[in-house]
């Protein structure tokens, strides 16, 4: 490759040594005078440092260069000269005497930006390009690549199965602590999927895996010439054993409720070489049988997870979390909140349990079974002075059952209304409000900031407490941004004789920061684990 | 007169002026600074001066400054280490949910004053220092 070629007429000695940063270049020099000549006629020159303070040689300087798309750095000796620069578009400039470092990238930087216009383009469309071939956050090829790579195989061997793995409830990591968890969930998923395939019984065939753009995952596997394409319960097995391995590294990483969260549902669908058929068509009819074969088997487990519902509320057989929440600055408990889980394996997440309760139109009936255990525990679990924290949703207010004489002790209850759930009719339900808070009970208004809306509408609601959203938490000590909106939420929550709850502080340094910034209140695992509440002997039996 | 050690800042701001202004505020205090005008030229910038801090403004012709951030943040080498600020006229609640929701890291609201952007600068690079090591 020919060598690029610094043309200037500075007699800088600090140049020499710049020019050797930049890899391939050559120095140049001549005379003021003649500069502007000089670049028209070199053909190898990639870049002009003018240093001469007459501004008539400048503008011609940078006139003719930029007609020949050759940027120009002006090393400038005083705030006119720089002016001038400016003035007269040079690409980059430097005050004198610089060193050899800045000057070097003043000259990259002038290459960079001077480029015909045509060229940055490209590369910014190269980049986005790269972009939609491999997921950046799990480094996994995306489809069309991975159809790409598999069609010789393919061709040759004759056969493809489609394996389509759907990990369900991803989202929900999402909705409940925001999108950089999910990311990092993603990872450590796609992470667990590499290594699980790296030692995998399989490797006699070629086995590929790609990503699509929401939270599955694709394998095809290409049996290897002479051997026989796995077996139902080959895939069966191996698919048990990834959901073990990604389900083991996800709980390591990041603990169990997000664990319980987890679920893969696979398809499969098995193809075969078509000559007549396009094979990018085959392979994506392939996909979307595996995608819905997964779906049905999703379907089918849904339908159990109700009938494991319906026999929980028979049973009564759910279980209370108490999670402390302690004051910040003496760490004393201030109270707990209840948190309902299922007794039954598959109904373990409280989300996950709610989900089915939705989907089968039970929502009231486990909302009452949950409320009632977990006021149980004001008097078997709290002491006298600490209040006990109660998830409400919106729509239970409109549930007959559910009254301001439904518990015994209302000042000691704070119920929490999240701020994801739109209200529809809102003097009905601030109605509502007014009644319970009559009473004594005292209001919490939970997920707080985790939405656009801000402070307008938890103003609304005359919060007692503010319970700010997970995901301004997490990793709150290393983000700005979070740090000022939790700030703002602290101002505001003062302003109106509320307080802030943290939620969801799990390290050292979260605490820390939120202690810094005035939040009144904390819970989370870094300060306490939660208590669980004794079950009745019926249902440990059932239990265990 | 910047200092070799330290690490190089992008600023991006379509007014030219406002641009220019902070370039010498942080060429004063010895940074390495680097300007573009535009979206598309501060992602080409973005990849060749490699820079450790990008001062984004929000409000620009073309690609604007949340999809420049966006597309930063997502660059398979450099999106994992570089500290994006946002700058804007916007301070709404609204606003800065929207910066932290495409993945930027800090925000400085205008009219800036020079030294709590300077400031601003700092810590977000000593953060990224700490989080290095």
């Amino acid at each position: 490759m020919s060598e690029s070629i610094l043309l200037t007429d500075s007699d800088e000695p600090a140049l020499e040594p710049a020019v050797r940063q930049l890899d391939g270049w050559v120095i140049e020099r001549v005379t003021a005078g003649e500069l502007a000549n000089a670049v028209a006629a070199r053909p190898g020159v990639r870049a002009v440092v003018v240093a001469s303070d007459d501004p008539d040689v400048l503008r011609a300087v940078v006139e003719r260069a930029h007609s020949c798309g050759v940027p120009v750095v002006v090393a400038c000796a005083d705030d006119t000269a720089r002016r001038r620069a400016v003035e007269l578009k040079a690409e980059e400039w430097y005050r004198c005497p610089a060193d050899a470092s800045e000057i070097a990238q003043r000259i990259r930087g002038a290459v960079g930006r001077g480029s015909p216009p045509g060229l940055s383009e490209d590369r910014i469309e190269r980049v986005e390009y790269e972009q939609m071939l491999h997921d950046s956050l799990t480094g996994l090829p995306t489809l069309p690549v991975m159809i790409e790579r598999s069609r010789g195989l393919f061709k040759e061997r004759g056969e493809l199965v489609v394996l389509y793995l759907n990990f369900v409830r991803y989202s929900k990591i999402e909705e409940i602590y925001g999108w950089e968890k999910l990311d990092a969930v993603l990872e450590t998923t796609a992470a667990a999927v590499r290594e699980f395939l790296d030692d995998t019984a399989m490797s006699t065939s070629r086995l590929m895996v790609s990503f699509t753009n929401d939270d599955d995952f694709i394998f095809f596997h290409v049996p290897a010439t002479g051997v026989a394409a796995a077996s139902e319960n080959e895939i069966t097995d191996m698919v048990a054993r990834l959901q073990r391995h990604v389900a083991g590294r996800i709980e390591a990483q990041h603990g169990e409720d997000i664990a319980a969260l987890f679920d893969i549902y696979v398809g499969r669908a098995h193809v075969y070489y078509n000559p007549k058929i396009r094979l990018e068509r085959l392979i994506y009819r392939g996909i979307r049988e595996a995608s819905n074969a997964a779906r049905s088997i999703e379907e089918r487990e849904r339908g159990r997870r109700v009938a494991d519902l319906r026999s929980s509320l028979r049973d009564r057989a759910v279980y209370v979390d108490y999670h402390p929440i302690v004051v910040t600055d003496t760490q004393e408990i201030f109270g707990y909140e209840a948190l309902a889980r299922g007794v039954m394996r598959s109904l373990r997440s409280p989300e996950v349990m709610f989900d089915v309760a939705a989907e089968a139109d039970l929502v009231w009936e486990l909302s009452r079974l949950c409320r009632s255990r977990a006021i149980e525990g004001i008097e078997t679990r709290l002491q006298p002075n600490e209040l006990l924290f109660l998830n409400v949703d919106p729509h239970d207010f409109s549930d007959p059952a559910f009254n301001e004489d439904e518990v015994k002790y209302p000042e000691r209850v704070v119920i929490e209304i999240t701020e994801r759930t739109a209200i529809k009719d809102y003097p009905k339900f601030r109605e509502r409000l007014r009644i319970f808070r009559e009473r004594g009970f005292r209001f919490a208004v939970d997920d707080a900031g985790s939405g656009y809306a801000g402070l307008g509408s938890i103003a609304n609601l005359e919060p007692d407490f503010i319970k700010l959203d997970i995901s301004l938490i997490n990793a709150i000590d290393t983000n700005f941004i979070k740090q000022n909106l939790v700030e703002t939420m602290v101002k505001f929550a003062n302003d109106h004789g509320a307080m802030v709850i943290a939620e969801g502080v799990e390290r050292a340094e979260e605490f820390k920061t939120v202690k810094d910034l005035g939040v009144h209140l904390v819970q989370g695992f870094f300060l306490h684990r939660p208590l669980h509440l004794p079950l009745p002997p019926a249902v440990a039996a059932a239990k265990g | 007169m910047p200092n070799a050690k330290l690490p190089p800042i992008l600023v991006v701001d379509d007014n030219h002026d406002n641009a220019e202004i902070v370039r010498q505020y942080l060429e004063m205090r010895g940074y390495p600074v680097s300007v573009a005008h535009g979206g598309d030229e501060a992602l080409v910038l973005f990849e060749t001066i490699r820079p450790a801090v990008v001062l984004l403004d929000v409000m620009m012709p073309g690609r604007d400054g949340w999809e420049v951030c966006r597309v930063m943040k997502q660059h398979p080498t450099l999106g994992r280490t570089v500290r994006v600020i946002m700058v804007t006229a916007l301070g709404e609640w609204q606003d800065k949910r929207e910066a932290l929701q495409i993945g930027a890291d800090d925000y400085v609201e205008k009219p800036f004053d020079l030294p709590k952007l300077a400031a601003t600068v700092q810590r977000n690079l000593a953060m990224q220092r700490e989080m290095a090591s």
